[in-house]
């Protein structure tokens, strides 16, 4: 082991699958060398809530309501290098499909039309996040250092770009290693 | 005529030799420059919209789109520099964000999508701009084609495939500005299109997942699809296929762009009918037990027939074809003639007539190419054959040519003819009036079809013969071209095969006491026999019927046994197109179940 301080990595998961975190950990063996580089904190990994100052910040998701986009700028707050994981970070991908509708009419269509629900209602309590009319990428809100796309980035996608951070290089993306889907 | 004069220009620092009017990008090209397109498509007039092949000149402070920039002697072009890249990149940044790109949920996702090779190629990791997110529909009207606007980058390829290559115009881009999206007709569905033949034309030419075969979406990525290039079997143009298949089924049919038939462009018939509707296929030998038709071995089905024969002696066999049959199949016809006291290939409506004097028309199609006047007798290409009714489309829109319509059925056609005539009588008035049209006419063609084969339709076509005799310039050029209905009807009759049109009158003249049916893959069974409502009574007076064919019908209904076909993606030999042509058909496909083709089933059964 080596005595240089680790890395510290968060990662946030905001409005996407969760795919793109299952794929960083389909590195599988490759997280053990990982972990001898870096110290993960705040991450749904690792289920630590607070993001703590870091020196990497890896998004996963659209931002979609208030609560993404506080966690997105705080993210941005604590972190020296910000990195995109995942289309819906990149572009809004699949969540920002509603965008094509009237809020409103998404959440009525919901909560009170699916065809299970009987007598539902669109909630409005306080502690429940509010959605944003519209759907937007995180580059949108913050400003973004590196960019993993893919929906979701495959494992070799996100150990490239994780290697490529750790030398102190920004990700080069060609036609070998581009994906979008 | 004077050549074109010869041009050298400097391209990327190398001499490139082209020819007056022709593009910087056709001049790059045939010099091995490649230059990033997405509205270009070879034979398309050029677009310029897309700017993705823009290019520096030297002396000019302005970037050029190559596609629609003449090559001009002695200039110095860049095609690639820092600044043409990066504009490019933000040509396809914007493209990204205008509308609802997301690869993940397209079918053309996993390497079928021009857009997305380009993003990968310049490598575009995020797009600067704000997404537009705009609220784009689909529609999925379409009986076999689906428009989804999300995807569409407005590079006009449908627009221009679908005016210049099928020649009907539904296709047109609608509003102004940012709402500019590609319309059917005058903004319907795809559903309610007056003028869409389904040709499929702009899904070939689509770049991105806007236009897209609804049998064929997420089946499977076509770059990863083995390739199978055959003739089309359904009429006797004989279009190049390129059958594209996976795990032994069809995922899609395109036109063969190397074929010189109908170089890459096809009709319904061969993009979609054969293959993206269900047709009940039969898989097994089956034989008739206590009136009930038994999947049975072949084995069992073969000796059965035979001994059906053998009992038959009394009285006369007979056997009847379909005019789909290959080449070698009709050899091994003629091989095996003795065994039947009968044979006969049933026709289509009419097409008995045609058959009784074949005449192949070489070089029919580059004639229909060049014609300034093309006369159509009893001819129905819109129906039938749909590839040379794109001909003739684009034969009268873009060049102008005349068009006369005589003895045919009311199709599309007559909307661009000069003169169109269901019935023909011998008025002079008339007559005078198809001599105006065609008078000029220098580079004339008369395509004569079954319906030109009654008293009256000889009648004209001697006139019309005459006529044009008396305005071309050499005799040969207009030998008329016959155009039959089914697909290798000539080449039956010029074997000699007897053509039966009047099935009823012919089962009644000598009633068979067996009949083999090869109905081959008739898209009906072979049921087309049986339009008349006094065949099936003839038919089922027939002792032994054997139905030899593709697909479950009211055919299959009376035979005693029924023996499963190949189809025409299962098929290998050729056929002879209505130019002579020979074309190879080539199985994409192992035969489904344990169908085998016309050709071995003959031999097995009648070996």
């Amino acid at each position: 082991m080596s005595d240089k301080p680790k890395i510290k990595v968060a990662t946030a998961w905001l409005g996407g699958c969760s795919g793109c975190h299952m794929s960083f950990l389909d590195l599988d063996e490759r997280l053990m060398d990982l972990a001898k580089l870096v110290e993960f904190t705040a991450s749904p990994i690792t289920d630590v809530k607070e993001i703590p100052e870091v020196d990497v910040g890896i998004v996963e998701g659209a931002v979609c309501n208030d609560e993404h986009e506080r966690v997105l700028r705080t993210m941005r707050r604590q972190c020296k290098v910000l990195v995109a994981l995942g289309d819906c970070a990149l572009t809004g991908n699949i969540p920002a499909l509603r965008n094509q509708q009237k809020l409103a009419d998404v959440l009525e269509r919901g909560y009170v039309e699916t065809e299970s629900t009987q007598a539902g209602e669109v909630p409005g309590a306080p502690e429940v996040p509010k959605l944003l009319t519209k759907v937007r990428p995180i580059h949108e809100f913050v400003k973004v250092d590196a960019h993993i796309p893919g929906c979701p980035p495959d494992a070799d996608a996100i150990w490239y770009a994780v290697t490529e951070l750790l030398a102190g290089r920004n990700p080069e993306w060609t036609e070998a290693n581009l994906r979008y889907d | 005529m004077i050549a074109p004069r010869e041009i050298t220009l400097t391209i990327d620092g190398n001499a490139c030799k082209g020819t007056q009017g022709q593009t910087i990008l056709q001049v790059a090209g045939a010099n091995g420059i490649e230059v990033p397109t997405l509205c270009y498509l070879k034979h398309l007039s050029p677009w310029g919209g897309c700017r993705m092949c823009i290019v520096e000149i030297k002396g000019s402070l302005k970037v050029v789109p190559s596609c629609s920039t003449p090559a001009v002697e002695g200039s110095t072009v860049v095609t690639n520099s820092p600044r043409l890249q990066g504009l490019r990149r933000l040509t396809l940044e914007l493209l990204f964000s205008e509308r609802n790109h997301f690869c993940p949920i397209c079918p053309m996702n996993k390497g079928d999508c021009d857009l997305q090779q380009q993003g990968y190629r310049f490598g575009i990791d995020s797009i600067r701009y704000p997404y537009l997110y705009p609220a784009m529909p689909v529609d999925v009207s379409g009986k076999y084609l689906g428009l989804d606007h999300n995807r569409c980058i407005l590079c006009t390829r449908c627009v221009r495939t679908c005016d210049e290559v099928e020649g009907v115009h539904t296709l047109d881009i609608g509003n102004r500005g940012v709402k500019n999206k590609i319309i059917v007709d005058l903004n319907v569905t795809f559903g309610m299109s007056t003028t869409c033949t389904s040709c499929g034309a702009c899904v070939t030419a689509c770049p991105t997942g806007a236009l897209f075969d609804k049998a064929a979406a997420f089946h499977g990525p076509l770059v990863k699809c083995r390739q199978t290039r055959t003739t089309c079997s359904e009429c006797p143009v004989g279009c190049g296929l390129v059958v594209y298949t996976k795990d032994e089924r069809i995922v899609d049919v395109f036109g063969d762009v190397e074929s010189p038939v109908n170089r890459g462009h096809l009709c319904r018939r061969g993009r979609y009918e054969t293959w993206a509707e269900p047709r009940p296929r039969i898989r097994q030998p089956m034989v008739r037990r206590d009136g009930k038709l038994v999947a049975t071995s072949w084995e069992d089905a073969v000796s059965t027939i035979r001994n059906l024969i053998s009992t038959s002696n009394s009285g006369h066999n007979a056997m009847l074809v379909s005019p789909r049959v290959t080449n070698e199949t009709i050899r091994t016809l003629h091989a095996m003639g003795a065994r039947f006291d009968r044979l006969g290939a049933f026709v289509a409506n009419k097409e008995d007539g045609l058959c009784t004097m074949p005449e192949f028309s070489p070089d029919g199609l580059s004639r229909l190419q060049d014609a300034d006047a093309i006369v159509l007798i009893g001819a129905e290409p819109s129906r039938t054959h749909g590839v040379i009714a794109a001909r003739i489309r684009t034969a009268v829109r873009r060049r102008g040519a005349k068009l006369v319509i005589l003895q045919s059925r009311r199709s599309d056609l007559d909307t661009y003819a000069d003169i169109s005539a269901p019935v023909v009588g011998l008025e002079r008035k008339f007559w005078k009036q198809v001599g105006e049209v065609l008078g000029t006419a220098k580079r004339p063609v008369l395509i004569y079809g079954p319906m030109a084969m009654t008293t009256v339709g000889v009648t004209i076509l001697d006139r019309l013969i005459k006529t044009l005799g008396t305005v071309g310039e050499g005799g040969e050029m207009f030998a008329p071209i016959q155009l039959p209905t089914s697909t290798n009807s000539l080449a039956l009759a010029a074997a000699g095969v007897e053509p039966v049109e009047d099935v009823s009158t012919w089962l009644a003249v000598r009633p068979p006491v067996f009949l083999h049916i090869v109905a081959s893959d008739e898209p009906d069974g072979g049921a087309r026999l049986l339009k008349e409502p006094h065949v099936r009574p003839l038919l089922e007076q027939i002792e032994n019927v054997v139905v030899q064919a593709s697909y479950h019908s009211v055919l299959t209904e009376i035979a005693r046994v029924v023996l499963p076909a190949a189809i025409w993606c299962e098929k290998n030999g050729t056929i002879t197109n209505f130019e002579g042509r020979t074309l190879p058909l080539v199985a994409a496909l192992p035969p489904s179940g344990e169908a085998r083709e016309d050709k071995a089933i003959l031999e097995t059964v009648f070996a």
